[in-house]
């Protein structure tokens, strides 16, 4: 059985656990802490994972500090998922989509709490960030739909994830050229606050954007009434599609006490350095990238990459692919562009027994 | 010595990661030659003092610095760490942007 230690990618391991079938087991999960054992969130994502797959056990340890992980079928289906208030549902989302498209039933899933955080894809980013991402793939038919929007503390929000398009292999990718950006876009919404606040958020990261000469483009986006939930908040997403369909993006909320310009601020400059930080994919999305090429079939699948985007998490994401799948990505220096990096995978050959049988 | 002679060893990326012998955070330095600067952080680790190990922080009291807490909070996730508002403020002054707008169409300064 694979050992792994600590919570460096938590919902990652899990995740090729799943794909890869191999049963895991995860030691001093939090142990160094005052409150040692797994996390509310974190047993969030194995009641997720439970939801979401059949015949799946896990078995966690009495203080909660070691978790076994024995994987089962990945079945999917409808059914509805409440977040705890400590993360918010990007979280769990982007766990599911992983797995979704390899699933035995369509998913139709409702994620019940935060829609928003600092420390997690909101729901625009996993909307127009990361979808995206998986139509390269072949999962064309995969939507997510803002039902509620809830801020914290309260939290009320809901989000739904459909994904119709199931997959036997994902497709593989040969993504070597870049192109130039056409214009950049952005969503800035607000909840329990004047409609002024998203104005104010636009305008600064109008004037801001001014200087790169392209259009920009920002919908305001105010939510009254019931759908608000009861916390007021606001937060702003960019993002820009180059002219080969790939896009970068960046996003934030506003903290408490907060102004719309210090907001604006914060996603343009983010924004910004992801542009400057990505030859096709932005850094926000190259784990997904990675973990999808590898599940191709059994062919190189090729991606050029900013030296920039090698970083911890990276190598840990490589590290643990290794581990589970026995899979090296080759990082090749590009002759062209010395300030990029070609990853050579090579597909498992990953198949969705469930497609297969039917 | 060798090192002097013949210059720094390039190392293989491809290689250095899966080098499980050292922290993704030493095959990044070493990769990017950086490798005699955090010898000498390591050689000074005894030199910084723990004062500050237990912290108090608001009602109770947290292991560890605020800054360590903060990254075992982001080791589950994908979202990169960035540079403070500041930071990138004073790195994005308009010449910064000029050479940015290259890579977009339309631009001005194309």
């Amino acid at each position: 059985m694979l050992t792994f230690q600590g919570t460096r990618n938590f919902r990652l391991r899990l995740v090729l656990a799943t794909l890869s079938g191999k049963p895991i087991k995860i030691e001093k999960i939090h142990s160094d802490e005052l409150n040692p054992g797994l996390t509310d969130y974190e047993i969030s994502v194995l009641r997720l994972l439970e939801q979401f797959t059949n015949g799946s056990k896990i078995e966690i340890s009495y203080t909660g500090t070691t978790l076994i992980y024995y994987p089962g079928l990945i079945i999917g289906g409808s059914f509805t998922h409440n977040c705890p208030k400590s993360k918010s549902v990007g979280y769990f989302v982007e766990m599911a989509l992983y797995l979704a498209p390899f699933a035995k039933k369509k998913i139709n899933i409702s994620f019940k709490g935060l829609t928003s955080s600092h420390d997690d894809y909101n729901a625009e980013g996993i909307r127009f960030g990361l979808l995206p991402i998986l139509e390269k793939f072949g999962v064309r038919d995969c939507q997510l739909h803002i039902i509620k929007r809830g801020f914290a503390p309260t939290a009320e929000g809901e989000v739904k994830l459909i994904v119709n398009s199931l997959l036997s292999t994902p497709l593989t990718l040969h993504a070597l050229e870049s192109a130039k950006f056409t214009k950049i876009k952005g969503i800035a919404y607000c909840c329990r606050v004047s409609p002024s606040m998203v104005n104010r958020l636009i305008d600064t990261a109008r004037n801001m954007l001014k200087p790169l000469g392209c259009e920009v483009d920002i919908t305001a986006d105010v939510w009254r009434g019931e759908n608000s939930g009861k916390s007021p908040g606001f937060g702003m997403m960019l993002y820009t599609d180059n002219k080969k369909n790939w896009r970068v993006f960046a996003e934030d909320i506003g903290n408490p006490g907060e102004t719309p310009e210090d907001v604006a601020t914060r996603v343009v400059l983010n924004f910004l350095e992801n542009v400057e930080n990505s030859y096709i994919v932005g850094p926000n999305q190259l784990g997904l990238v990675l973990v999808f090429m590898l599940l191709g079939k059994e062919d190189l699948g090729r991606l050029k990459i900013a030296k920039s985007q090698i970083d911890e998490t990276m190598i840990w994401l490589l590290r643990d692919i290794k581990q589970m799948f026995g899979v090296e990505v080759y990082l090749k220096e590009d002759e062209d562009d010395e300030s990029c990096m070609i990853a050579t995978v090579r597909g498992v050959g990953f198949t969705n027994t469930n497609k297969k049988i039917a | 010595n060798l090192r002097g002679a013949f210059g720094k060893r390039r190392w293989d990326i491809s290689k250095l990661i899966y080098m499980n012998n050292i922290t993704p955070e030493s095959a990044l330095a070493r990769w990017r030659g950086e490798e005699d600067e955090e010898d000498e952080q390591e050689e000074n680790i005894e030199d910084d003092e723990d004062e500050d190990f237990f912290t108090k922080k608001g009602n109770g009291i947290t292991v560890g610095s605020t800054e360590a807490g903060k990254q075992k909070v982001n080791e589950d996730t994908f979202i990169p760490v960035m540079k403070t508002t500041e930071e990138l403020e004073l790195k994005w002054n308009v010449e910064k942007l000029g050479q940015l707008a290259v890579k977009f169409l339309g631009s001005a300064t194309k």
